[in-house]
This record gives C-alpha cells, sequence and structure tokens, in this order.
C-alpha cells in the first residue's frame, strides 16, 4: 500500500473540533468529498509464487493452493487462491496505481495508516481465482459515517475482482475506520 | 457429521477448532509480504509509537483468513459462497487465536442446498477478536 510516507494529519488552527466528554478529537481525517468516487480499474496478473505464499502464511493447509496438478485433480484450471486473496490482488492493484500516478482508494479518502482499523469485510464469492489469469479489480466509495462518543469514523468500500470470459469472481464490502486521535483544543 | 458428507451438515454442528499461533513479528512480517499490506504499523515498532501505540499489532486480515480456513478446511474453498466478519478488538503479537465454526441454519438459494455458519475467533484469554458468519453450498 502506498501513502505511508504522507505527512501526519493536521488540525489547521481554524478546523472545527468535536468534544467528547474531556476529550478533544479532530473533525475526521477521511475526505468526505471522495463519496461515489471510483479508482481506475486496474488489470492484476494472478501468480502461482504469490498464491504459496500467501496460503503459507494463514497456514492453509489445502493442496489445492499449492499443487497445481493436486488443483487439476480437484477440477480447477490452476492453483485456487484463498478467500482472503482479494487483499493481495488489492495491493498489487494499488502498487500499479502508484506507478501510473492513480490514486488508490486509501488515497481517495485520505486514509492516515497509523489510525486505521478495520470494521467489517464481506467478501461474496461467484467464482475461484486461478493462478495465470488476468483479472480487473475495479473499488468505490460508497459511503462515510462516524460514531462520535467512540471517537471513530467509518468509510465503506465497495470493490470487484472480475476475470473477464469468466466473469465476477468476487464482490466485497469493507467498513474502514479512523480511530481519531486526541488533539490540543484550538485556541 | 463427517468431513465430504455434506448431506449429514445439520444445525448445531461444531466443526474442528483451528488454532493459529502464538502470533510471532516473523509471522507478521511474512504476511506483510505475502498480501502486500505493507502499512508499518504491523511490522515497525518506531511507527507504531508515532500513533501512540506500544507495540506492533497483527493485521485484521490475517486473522480474518485463518478464521475463513475453520470453514474452507472442512467444505473445501470453492463451497463457500460469501464470507464476513466483524472486527471486535485487535490482535496482539503473542496471541494464539482459536477460531471455532457452528452451523446456524441450512437453506435453499439460486437453487442450491446452502448452510450458514457463526465463525467467532478468540485469543487465549477468551478475548473475541472477529465474529463473522459464512455461506457453504452443500452440493
Amino acid at each position: 500500500m502506498d501513502g505511508h510516507e504522507r505527512p501526519a494529519h493536521r488540525v489547521p488552527a481554524n478546523s472545527e473540533v468535536l468534544r467528547v466528554g474531556k476529550l478533544t478529537i479532530a473533525e475526521g481525517i477521511f475526505d468526505r468529498s471522495a463519496l461515489g468516487k471510483t479508482v481506475e480499474p486496474v488489470t492484476v496478473a494472478v501468480e502461482r509464487g504469490a498464491i504459496r505464499a500467501f496460503a503459507r502464511v494463514l497456514g492453509c493447509q489445502d493442496a489445492v493452493h499449492y499443487d497445481v496438478s493436486a488443483a487439476r485433480d480437484a477440477g480447477h484450471a490452476d492453483l485456487v487462491a484463498p478467500p482472503s486473496f482479494f487483499m493481495a490482488i488489492e495491493t498489487q492493484a494499488d502498487e500499479q496505481r502508484r506507478r501510473a500516478n492513480l490514486p488508490s482508494v486509501f488515497d481517495l479518502i485520505r486514509t492516515d495508516f497509523r489510525y486505521l482499523l478495520h470494521g467489517e469485510e464481506r467478501y461474496f464469492y461467484g467464482a475461484p481465482i486461478y493462478a495465470g489469469e488476468d483479472v480487473v479489480i475495479s473499488s468505490s466509495v460508497i459511503g462515510f459515517y462516524d460514531k462520535i462518543e467512540r471517537a471513530m469514523e467509518f468509510a465503506t468500500i465497495q470493490s470487484s475482482v472480475c476475470q473477464p470470459a469468466r466473469g465476477l469472481l468476487v464482490r466485497s464490502e469493507r467498513v474502514l475506520l479512523h480511530r481519531l486521535p486526541a488533539r490540543e483544543p484550538c485556541a | 457429521m463427517t468431513e465430504g458428507d455434506l448431506s449429514s451438515t445439520a444445525v448445531g454442528d461444531v466443526l474442528p477448532e483451528l488454532v493459529f499461533g502464538p502470533i510471532t513479528r516473523q509471522t507478521l512480517a511474512l504476511y506483510a509480504g505475502a498480501s502486500g499490506d505493507h502499512n508499518p504499523i504491523h511490522i515497525d515498532i518506531d511507527y507504531a509509537r508515532t500513533a501512540g501505540l506500544s507495540d506492533v499489532f497483527a493485521h485484521g486480515m490475517l486473522s480474518f483468513g485463518v478464521l475463513s480456513r475453520s470453514v474452507t478446511e472442512w467444505f473445501g474453498v470453492s463451497r463457500l459462497r460469501a464470507f464476513g466478519a466483524r472486527f471486535v478488538a485487535i490482535t496482539h503479537v503473542h496471541d494464539t487465536v482459536t477460531c471455532t465454526a457452528t452451523v446456524a441454519r441450512r437453506f435453499t438459494a439460486d437453487g442450491e442446498e446452502r448452510a450458514l455458519l457463526s465463525v467467532v475467533a478468540k485469543t487465549q484469554d477468551g478475548r473475541e477478536t472477529l465474529r463473522g458468519d459464512a455461506v457453504i453450498c452443500l452440493a
């Protein structure tokens, strides 16, 4: 993921602040003007080595993630990506976007990685993701909301991974959040 | 309930527990590399301190991926139709995560027999870190 080197979020002198009990927090970090925006779809090559490395860290036992002949014996075209491999496709797409000077969804919503957490992730699977295929990933910003009493702000992202010949492989809905840091009150 | 015997899958069935960990700094470094999620908050303690934290913490999607295994190791990855979870608490370095999956109901959708499973990940001290559900095709 790019953008980690971005300067730290600063509260401008005239920024509105929220007070929750004794806590004073910034009004938010996400760029709400990103609502409804879509990042440039990117074509990503799914590689065998990437699937193997990802499956190994998670401790996957099934040979369909490692052994091409085992995958084919089980009726698959090639190595099968684990269900959460979406993440690796997205980061690869973001790396390609970075090289092409295109914003990632994290750039669009102005993520501060120091305070970023996952709130909820849901994936819907249409068909397996196979090694050796080119897949197209696209993402849109579909919502923002706040839980002021918990000093959190949320962004909802919808994405899809499609393979041109086989159609939709994975659709995702993800909620990302910032834990808003305490701030000195503005004078 | 036996592995591969889908017709006997019944509400209340509990799949074999899956234990992952202890999660080391090496695990986090390897997950950063394999997932491409290079956010330094998970691998660089100096960076974590700039966020006011005393240490790095595990990628949420590492536990999420492990939790999905609690279902797919039993049914096979190609039977998974949906998987989702809420991130309830942060997983720390040295935590051991235990995942359980329970069959909540059976239903028919898109012409398929399916099962909905509740899935939970907890750390060694019983702290819940993820809670979600999975939809499996029983055909």
